[in-house]
């Protein structure tokens, strides 16, 4: 089946993006991204520990498999995420990027204001952006107009697992989208990956669901089948929903009188 | 008494400072390969981290790319 994901004119095969946060090591976060199957790792930026200046988790990724997506996580507002996106730049060479604009810590929602100014900012720059938003259809319009690569709609608060909270909100931006769409965020179980890629969602992006699991080998790679089975489901078009019941086996030739 | 201010916290020199970042670098067993560096704001290329001279009170970021969603 020739079903290419293609974000900015690259290919992927895999629909499915990893965070590579909350690994208890890097071993495992290796281990699971590979078992995962997918083509593109989530990275954050942070200071140096100055008392532990040689943790490089970047070793563990092997970058010709991966291409690496610097996110602008800590980023309250606009500039803070342009600050943050030109040093990812600089660290990496890549002009991938996850923007995120977080202000609030206790739900972390992305502040759609600030979110849009870096957007257009960024995308001037030459920046291929992939924007985390909340569930908001005008907004996705509003970045496609800006130029953004995807839009990423959250499906619930990050890390919360709770799944698909924003379902309804999210069919409209699939309806609406002239770009990727990518749900982010609070997906918990596969059943959720498969439930967005069934309504017709692009790709999905998973952290805490594997990197917090008992065994997060095993769930990503159950992750990566939720999610190509949930493309292929779509791609047949799912049976319609009816209010009363429709026989499955014949209504003829009964054994009776 | 010499001073940079580095990742938020001050660190003081005895005598001189190290000349440039890449010799700050070497000081504080950071390996420059795996890091971006800011020197008051502006993004230094690591092609310059060698050619880069320090001065005292600069603000420096260290920052590297970690474990993220």
């Amino acid at each position: 089946m020739n079903d290419k994901l293609i974000i900015a004119g690259k290919e992927f095969d895999s629909r499915l993006f990893i965070g590579t946060g909350k690994f208890s090591s890097n071993k495992i976060m290796a281990d699971a991204i590979e078992s995962s199957g997918t083509q593109m790792v989530t990275v954050a930026l942070r200071r140096v520990d100055i008392d532990n200046p040689n943790d490089n988790m970047l070793a563990a990724i092997d970058r010709k498999k991966y291409l690496l997506l610097p996110n602008t996580s800590g980023a309250r507002n606009a500039d803070e995420a342009v600050r943050l996106a030109r040093l990812a730049r600089a660290a990496t060479g890549i002009i991938w990027l996850k923007l995120e604009v977080t202000p609030d810590p206790y739900y972390l929602l992305p502040d759609p204001i600030e979110t849009l100014k870096a957007a257009e900012i960024l995308v001037k720059e030459g920046f291929i952006v992939l924007p985390y938003i909340n569930a908001d259809p005008v907004l996705a319009k509003k970045l496609q107009d800006a130029g953004v690569a995807t839009v990423m709609p959250l499906a619930s608060p990050i890390g919360s697992n709770q799944g698909l909270k924003t379902k309804s909100a999210i069919e409209i931006i699939i309806a609406q989208a002239t770009v990727p769409v990518v749900v982010d965020a609070g997906l918990g179980m596969p059943s959720h990956a498969a439930e967005a890629m069934e309504m017709g969602a692009d790709a999905v992006l998973v952290n805490t669901a594997i990197a917090a699991a008992k065994n997060p080998v095993q769930m990503a790679n159950a992750f990566k089948k939720a999610v190509q089975a949930g493309r292929q489901a779509f791609l047949a078009g799912g049976a319609e929903v009816k209010r009363q019941a429709d026989a499955s086996s014949p209504l003829t030739g009964f054994l009776r009188e | 008494m010499t001073v940079l201010r580095i990742n938020g916290e001050d660190r003081h020199f005895e005598k001189t400072l190290p000349a440039t970042l890449a010799d700050l670098l070497g000081l504080m067993k950071v390996d420059a390969a795996t890091v971006v560096a800011e020197i008051d704001g502006q993004i230094i290329k690591k092609d310059d981290f060698g050619s880069t001279k320090l001065s005292t009170g600069q603000k420096i970021e260290l920052i590297r790319l970690v474990g993220g969603g």
